[in-house]
C-alpha cells in the first residue's frame, strides 16, 4: 500500500531535494506537490484539478508560501474535522522563535528546521519517514478517503 | 515739661511784681491827689487798701516778706518769713536782719554791706547763705528794695526771699528727667540763645556746659533751628514754632572740634516769664544715617546684579503681583518696566507660577513655596505679542517688610528645548539606523542562506552522484564550488551570529558561568576529543549575563585556544579573579602558537585572519563576535600574548546578586 506524502514547498531545489531525499528513504512513497497555500486546500478539500487526490498521510508545510502562507494552512487544517488528524509537520527555513510558537498554538504536530549541509538533510528526511510514517500509530480514518 | 521759675535767676521774678506793687499807694495817691475835697475818704479807703495789701503778704507762705527800717531793724513780717526763718512776728519785730546772715558774714559785715547796696541802687539781688532760728543754713534767694518816701528820703528796706533748697528739690526732680534723657536736650530762649542743656547735650556737642549756657544755639546747630524760632511778616514766633512742633527735623550738629554729624531735632514749647521758650530733644542720627547709606548701597548692588542677571528676573509678592524686574524680563516679555509693575504675575507666566504661591488647608504660603524652592519648573512664558515660548523657572524667597516675596530667575529654554528636541531626533535617527543596518543584516545573511543551501546541497550532490564518473577536471572543478559554497555558508551563519548579539540578549540574568562553560565545551566535544586537548578551569561564579552570549564566548575563545595549537597537547585553563569590587576577571589561557602583539586589537576586528586559509579554517568574525558580547555586557575583552609561548584573552562579567 503507497504511502501519501503532501509536500508543500515553492521552491523547486527543495522540492528536488526532498524527493531525492525520500526515494532514497522509502520508495514505496507516493510525493505529491503543491506550490501554495490555496493550491494546498484545493488538494486536501479534492477540489478543482484535484478532485482525485488521495488523502495524504502526512503533510510537509513549509511556512514561507505565495497566496496563503503556511500559518494560514495550518490554521484551516487544524479547525477542520476530517483533515485535523493528519500530522502536519512544518519544514521550514525559519527558526524565529515566534514562528515556532505560533506553529505549536496552531497544532502543528512538530516544527522542523531545514538543515544547511545536504547530509544532514538527508537524515532529518529519513528520520521523518522512520518515525511518522513507520512507527507511528494513526487512527485508521486517516487511511481512508 | 518744666515748671516756672525752673531757673534760678528767674525765681524772684513774680515777687518783684508784687514789691512793685508795695510802692502803689504812693502812686494811687497821686493819681487820687487832685480830688481834695473827698480827701478824708480817700485816706481810708487808702488805709483799708493797704491793710488788705498788708494781709495778703502776711498770707504768703512760699515767700518770706518783711520790711526794715534803715537800720536794718525788721518792722514787719509775714507767714512765709515764719515759716521760712523760723521766728515768730513777736520774736523778731525790732531785731536787726543780720541776725540771718551766717556769723562769718556778719564779721565782714556783709549784712550792713547789703543794705548800703540796695540803699544806693533801689534794688539789690543776691543768692546766698542764711541761717534759721534753729542755727540750721539754707541756701536763700534775696531780693532787697530801699523804701523811699514822696521826697526821696529813705524810709527803710523790704526784703523778699525764699528757700532755694526748696525750689532746687523741685528741680532736681526735672533735672534728673532731663539728664537721664537719652537724647541731647537744649532749651533756648527767643533771641535764640541756650538758656539750659543736658548732660547728653554737653557729650554730643563736645562742651562743657557753662561754654553753651548763653551762647547762641547757632554754635550747635549752624542752620535750620535758630531760623525756626523767628517771626516774620506772616507769622509771629510762637505760629513760627507751632508749625515745628512734633515734627522730625533732619539738621547738621557741629561740635566744639568742628566735625559735623546728622541730628534729628524734635521742638516742644515751654511757656516761661521770659517769653516762649523752646525745648529742643537733640538726637544723634549718625549710625541711622549710617545704615540708610549702607541699605541704599546694598539695594544699589542688588539692583546692579539684578539689571546684570542673564536671566529674566521678577520678584512677586504673595498676592501674585509683580512688585520688581530687571532689564531681561522686559526684553523677554516684550513689556516696557512700567507695564508690568503692581500687574499680575499670570500675564507673563499664564500657568503654574501664580498657583505655587497660594497657601491651601494643607500648607502656609510660606510652606507653599518651600516646596519649590530651588527646583527648575518648566512652564509657558507669553509675551506681550501674544507669543508664548518655554520657561524654566527658578524661586527663591525674599523676606521683606513686605511679608515674603518671591524672585523667580525665568529662563527661555526654547533654544534648549529645540537643541534637546534635534539630539532627541538625531539619537532616533541613529536608533532606526543601526536597527535597520542589524535587520539588514540579518535578513541578508538569512535570504543568502537560502539559495547558498541550494548551490551547497546540489555540488554536493553532483561530488557524490559523480564523482570519477566524469573526468578529473569536472571532479576538481566541482570539489572547488562545494568548498566555496561551505566556506559562504559558514560565513553566513557567523555573521547571522554577530548580527544577533546586537538585537538579542540585553537582559541580563543570574547565571552561572560554570554551567555556560560546561555547555560550551560540550558543544566543542567533537574538536577537544579530535585534538586531545585537555580543558581545565576554577571553580567559576555567579555572574550577571545573557546565558546564550556567554556560551557563545566560551565556546568561541576555547575553540580558538585549540585551533591554534602549535606542537603537543594542547592545554587550555580558564581562570577567574575577583577584583574585589564588583567584578570577576575571567582568563582564557591556551599554550598554543600564541599572537604577535601588533596584531593584538587587529584579531578582535571583523574578517581579520592571520593565518592562511589553508592552514586554519575560520571565518575571521570569532573574535568580533567575542568583543560584541563583552561589549554588550559593559565590559572590554584584552589579549596578552607571546608568540610560541601561547594566548591569554580576558574579559570581564558583572558579578551576580546572588553568590556562586
Amino acid at each position: 500500500m503507497p504511502i501519501e506524502v503532501l509536500l508543500v514547498e515553492d521552491s523547486p531545489g527543495d522540492v528536488r531535494l526532498t524527493k531525492e531525499a525520500f526515494r532514497d528513504a522509502n520508495d514505496s512513497i507516493h510525493l505529491h506537490v503543491t506550490v501554495d497555500g490555496v493550491e494546498a486546500m484545493a488538494f486536501l478539500k479534492h477540489e478543482g484539478t484535484h478532485v482525485h487526490a488521495p488523502r495524504p498521510d502526512i503533510i510537509l508545510l513549509d511556512l514561507n508560501l505565495p497566496k496563503m502562507d503556511g500559518r494560514e494552512v495550518l490554521a484551516h487544517i487544524k479547525e477542520d474535522d476530517t483533515l485535523k488528524t493528519i500530522p502536519t509537520v512544518i519544514l521550514t527555513t525559519s527558526d524565529a522563535e515566534a514562528d515556532i510558537v505560533k506553529c505549536y498554538q496552531l497544532h502543528a504536530n512538530c516544527y522542523l528546521k531545514k538543515p544547511v549541509q545536504l547530509d544532514a538533510f538527508e537524515i532529518l528526511v529519513k528520520s521523518i519517514n522512520d518515525f511518522w510514517l513507520t512507527k507511528v500509530e494513526l487512527p485508521s480514518q486517516t487511511r481512508g478517503g | 515739661m518744666f515748671p516756672k521759675g525752673n531757673n534760678a535767676n528767674s525765681a524772684g521774678s513774680p515777687p518783684t511784681a508784687v514789691i512793685r506793687d508795695l510802692s502803689m499807694p504812693n502812686a494811687a495817691e497821686k493819681r487820687l491827689a487832685p480830688k481834695k475835697g473827698r480827701r478824708r475818704l480817700m485816706e481810708e479807703a487808702l488805709r483799708e487798701s493797704q491793710e488788705q495789701y498788708r494781709m495778703l503778704l502776711d498770707g504768703i507762705e512760699d515767700y518770706a516778706i518783711f520790711m526794715m527800717d534803715p537800720e536794718g531793724r525788721i518792722v514787719s513780717w509775714n507767714a512765709g518769713a515764719e515759716r521760712i526763718k523760723g521766728y515768730r512776728a513777736d520774736e523778731i519785730i525790732g531785731h536787726n536782719f543780720s541776725c540771718f546772715f551766717p556769723p562769718e558774714d556778719i564779721e565782714r559785715g556783709r549784712p550792713q554791706e547789703v543794705l548800703r547796696i540796695t540803699a544806693a541802687s533801689g534794688r539789690h539781688e543776691e543768692q546766698g547763705i542764711r541761717v534759721r532760728k534753729d542755727g540750721s543754713r539754707f541756701l536763700a534767694s534775696l531780693t532787697f528794695t530801699a523804701l523811699r518816701g514822696p521826697a526821696g528820703n529813705l524810709q527803710g528796706f523790704s526784703e523778699f526771699s525764699h528757700d532755694l533748697s526748696e525750689s532746687k528739690e523741685a528741680e532736681a526732680k526735672y533735672r534728673g528727667l532731663l539728664e537721664a534723657a537719652p537724647d541731647a536736650m537744649v532749651v533756648v530762649n527767643q533771641a535764640g540763645e541756650i538758656v539750659l542743656l543736658n548732660l547728653q547735650a554737653e557729650k554730643q556737642f563736645g562742651y562743657p556746659r557753662d561754654e553753651l549756657l548763653g551762647q547762641k544755639v547757632t554754635n550747635i546747630i549752624p542752620e535750620g533751628f535758630a531760623e525756626r524760632l523767628i517771626a516774620d511778616d506772616l507769622r509771629s514766633a510762637e505760629d513760627a514754632l507751632a508749625q515745628q512742633i512734633g515734627t522730625g527735623i533732619e539738621l547738621i550738629g557741629r561740635r566744639k572740634d568742628g566735625s559735623e554729624f546728622p541730628i534729628e531735632l524734635m521742638l516742644s514749647p515751654l511757656r516761661s516769664a521770659e517769653g516762649t521758650l523752646v525745648t529742643a530733644a537733640i538726637r544723634d542720627i549718625g549710625v541711622r544715617k549710617a545704615a540708610e547709606k549702607h541699605l541704599a548701597q546694598m539695594e544699589g548692588r542688588y539692583r546692579g546684579l539684578l539689571e546684570a542677571a542673564p536671566d529674566a528676573m521678577v520678584v512677586v509678592n504673595q498676592a501674585g503681583e509683580i512688585v520688581l524686574l530687571n532689564l531681561q524680563a522686559e526684553k523677554q516679555f516684550g513689556y516696557p518696566r512700567d507695564e508690568l509693575l503692581g500687574q499680575k504675575v499670570t500675564n507673563i507666566v499664564p500657568e503654574g507660577f501664580a498657583e505655587r504661591l497660594i497657601a491651601d488647608g494643607l500648607r502656609s504660603a510660606e510652606d507653599a513655596l518651600a516646596q519649590q524652592i530651588g527646583t527648575g519648573i518648566e512652564l509657558i512664558g507669553r509675551r506681550k505679542d501674544g507669543r508664548e515660548f518655554p520657561i524654566e523657572l527658578m524661586l527663591s524667597p525674599l523676606r521683606s517688610a513686605e511679608g515674603t516675596l518671591v524672585t523667580a530667575a525665568i529662563r527661555d529654554i526654547t533654544a534648549r528645548r529645540t537643541a534637546a528636541a534635534n539630539l532627541l531626533q538625531k539619537v532616533e535617527e541613529l536608533k532606526r539606523s543601526n536597527e535597520e543596518l542589524e535587520q539588514f543584516a540579518s535578513i541578508a545573511s538569512h535570504d543568502l542562506q537560502e539559495p547558498l543551501r541550494m548551490v551547497a546541497s546540489y555540488t554536493q550532490l553532483l561530488s557524490r552522484r559523480y564523482k570519477g564518473k566524469l573526468d578529473s577536471d569536472a571532479d576538481e572543478f566541482i570539489a572547488f564550488a562545494v568548498d566555496g559554497a561551505s566556506r559562504m555558508q559558514r560565513l553566513i551563519q557567523d555573521l547571522l551570529a554577530y548580527s544577533r548579539v546586537g538585537t538579542r540578549g540585553s537582559a541580563l540574568f543570574d547565571i552561572s558561568s560554570e554551567d555556560a562553560l560546561r555547555q560550551a565545551l560540550l558543544n566543542l566535544r567533537g574538536a577537544i576529543e579530535e585534538s586531545g586537548a585537555l580543558v581545565t578551569h576554577d571553580p567559576l561564579p555567579t555572574v550577571s549575563a545573557d546565558e546564550t552570549q556567554l556560551i557563545q564566548l566560551f565556546q568561541n575563545l576555547v575553540g580558538n585556544a585549540i585551533k591554534y595549537q602549535g606542537p603537543g597537547v594542547p592545554k587550555v585553563h580558564i581562570a577567574v579573579a575577583s577584583d574585589g569590587g564588583k567584578k570577576w576577571t575571567f582568563s582564557v589561557q591556551d599554550n598554543g602558537l600564541g599572537i604577535e602583539p601588533q596584531y593584538f586589537e587587529k584579531i578582535f576586528g571583523m574578517f581579520q585572519r592571520l593565518h592562511k586559509r589553508e592552514a586554519f579554517t575560520g571565518t575571521g568574525i570569532g573574535l568580533a563576535i567575542c568583543k560584541k558580547i563583552v561589549e554588550q555586557h559593559g565590559g572590554n575583552i584584552s589579549l596578552d600574548s607571546k608568540p610560541g609561548h601561547g594566548s591569554t584573552f580576558r574579559f570581564a562579567l558583572a558579578e551576580g546578586e546572588r553568590k556562586s
